[in-house]
Order: structure tokens, then C-alpha cells, then sequence
């Protein structure tokens, strides 16, 4: 197991020191794994077999129940499943589902993330206000993309939990809650 | 003489550059450095695909490549700040894309002490690649 922050080091370092995992957790503030797996939001798991295979693509995955009524998701079924995939092999689903089910992100989406990256980055640096043009701009590019929306609300000095995320909420699922919408008929099917 | 900061996968490459009014000129050896990309007879050249540049503009007097028109011609995509001088690019220009794969990408970020690390050192064994962050 293999944890990544799509975070600022100094945000994700309390996280890290209360919950001191046993695992790898490795910084990605510049989203390189999001950009190589196309993850749209997280929580996110995605298996991995030992032919550096995808036997899963990303899919919300919590790790526990606190989010339940609102994603809707058990997260047991996940535990279910993963411990089958690792005592027995049985993949969640057929090789031909996984290709099919790996997202594919268009070269809009792409430039919204290379936005987001230089916004971040000129934050970084202390360089506010030109941040602010390029999260402004990946957020008109791709604003139903929580790595881009909702990653940059801190930056764009909004609450990631406030009136800004439900303003953000109620827009994505006004378009269909697009993203990972067929996550919980593959989790409702490994039940 | 300036520098143009590249972003590119999680990597920063600072190049030589100069600045003409809106256009970013950069050197040839530092983009080809930062994204694989080396300019050669035929055209922008990485691994085996070469992608002609028909537009003459690209490529300025005394060969320094044009930052915007390059990534156009790649079809690259690209955020570009001229003022701030840095640009973050894409790992694959839409012009040449990657076949689709199921196959795990691999990554080395560093950990929270700075320590890097890579994916595919753990080597033969099911993974789990889980995604979070404080936001």
C-alpha cells in the first residue's frame, strides 16, 4: 500500500504525524499522479497487480464510513473486495471493464491541471497574485474536477468545507456527478 | 539572459531563455532536457515520432525555439506564465499520444522527510494506490 497526497507538504504533514501509517506516504503537490492515473477527486484506490497491471482503475474509495449517507458508499464492500483480490486473485472485474473504465482526461482537462500546477507553484513562491490568474483559469477551464476545484479553494482563499465546496457540490451533481459515476455500481457488484 | 522554469511531471527544469516582447525564446538543448523534445531537420523528434514544425515562426533566428509556438505545433498542452517566467507542460503532446494501457504509470515523489520514492521498487507484489489530501 501506497499513500499519495495531492497536497502542499505542510498541509498534509498534521495528517501524516497523527495517523503515523506503517505504509509509504510520498508528497504530490504538482499532481503527477493524478495527471498519470487521471484521478478527478479523492478519496481514490486503484489496484495494482503484480504485473503492474491495473486490475482496478480509480474509483472513490473511503476508508471508513464517516462520509457514508453523503457518498453513499460501505466502505466494507471495498475491504470485502480487496481482501478476496489478495488471498484469492479475484479481480473486481474483467480486464476488458478496466480498460474501459480508466479515465480519460481531454487536452482541456490537461491544461486545467497544468493551470492548477503553475498557480500552485507561484503560491509556492509567494507570487499571489499571478497564482490567483492561473487557479482562476483552471478552475473555468475544468470546474467540475475536484483535483482542480476543490484543491485550489485554499489557494483561491475559500473554505474547502464552506459555502464554496457546497456551491461546488451542488454544480457537479447538477451536471450528473460526472466523474466516477460507475464507482458504486462496481462496488455494489463486488457485494 | 534569463531563465524559463519548466515544470514538467513533477520535475522543474530551469532553462536559458530570453524574452521578446510576448515571445518566450528558449534554448533548444534546455527544452529538449526538460521534455524529451530535441529539434532536428525533420522536425521536433522524441523516441521514435517526429512531428514536423511547418510554422517558420517557431523556431527564431540563431534557433532558439518559441516557447508558445513550439507547444502549438506539439499540440503540447501547456499553462505558460511570460511575466513570471515559468511554464508548466504536459508529459504527452496530443500530437503523438500515448497508446491506452492498463499498465500502472510509475512515479518517485519524495516522502515527508524528502526521502524519494519510487512505485515500481516495491517490485512483484499486489499494490494498492490509495489518493488523499487535507483539501
Amino acid at each position: 500500500m501506497v499513500s499519495v497526497a495531492l497536497d502542499e507538504a505542510d498541509a498534509a504533514r498534521e495528517w501524516v504525524e497523527v495517523a503515523a501509517p506503517t505504509y509509504p506516504v510520498v508528497i504530490d503537490p504538482d499532481h503527477v499522479v493524478a495527471e498519470r492515473y487521471g484521478i478527478l477527486n479523492i478519496p481514490t484506490a486503484i489496484w495494482i497487480d503484480e504485473d503492474d497491471r491495473i486490475v482496478r482503475p480509480p474509483d472513490i474509495t473511503p476508508a471508513d464510513d464517516m462520509w457514508r449517507d453523503f457518498t453513499g458508499i460501505d466502505s466494507s464492500l471495498h475491504h470485502d473486495a480487496l481482501r478476496a483480490w489478495v488471498r484469492s486473485g479475484d479481480a473486481p472485474m474483467p480486464a476488458a471493464d478496466v480498460a474501459r473504465l480508466v479515465p480519460q482526461v481531454d487536452a482541456n482537462d490537461v491544461t486545467a491541471r497544468l493551470e492548477r500546477r503553475l498557480g500552485a507553484y507561484l503560491r509556492r513562491s509567494g507570487r499571489n497574485e499571478a497564482a490567483r490568474r492561473h487557479l482562476d483559469r483552471a478552475v473555468e477551464l475544468a470546474p467540475l474536477d475536484w483535483t482542480v476545484r476543490r484543491a485550489s479553494m485554499p489557494m483561491r482563499d475559500e473554505d474547502p468545507f464552506g459555502a464554496a465546496f457546497f456551491e461546488f457540490m451542488g454544480e457537479w451533481q447538477q451536471a450528473g456527478s460526472p466523474g466516477y459515476e460507475w464507482g458504486n455500481a462496481v462496488t455494489r457488484r463486488d457485494a | 539572459m534569463t531563465t524559463v522554469t519548466l515544470l514538467v511531471g513533477g520535475r522543474e527544469t530551469a532553462i536559458d531563455a530570453r524574452r521578446d516582447d510576448d515571445r518566450l525564446l528558449v534554448d533548444p538543448d534546455g527544452f529538449a532536457r526538460a521534455t524529451g523534445w530535441t529539434l532536428r531537420p525533420e522536425g521536433l523528434c522524441r523516441d521514435e515520432v517526429c512531428i514536423p514544425v511547418r510554422d517558420v515562426d517557431a523556431v527564431a533566428p540563431g534557433g532558439r525555439l518559441d516557447l508558445h509556438r513550439v507547444v502549438a505545433a506539439l499540440r503540447l498542452p501547456a499553462a505558460i506564465d511570460t511575466d513570471e517566467l515559468v511554464a508548466a507542460l504536459a508529459e504527452h503532446a496530443s500530437a503523438a499520444p500515448p497508446p491506452p494501457t492498463t499498465d500502472a504509470a510509475d512515479f518517485t515523489l519524495p516522502t515527508l522527510s524528502g526521502e524519494p520514492f519510487t512505485f515500481s521498487a516495491i517490485g512483484r507484489k499486489k499494490k494498492v494506490l490509495t489518493t488523499w489530501a487535507s483539501w
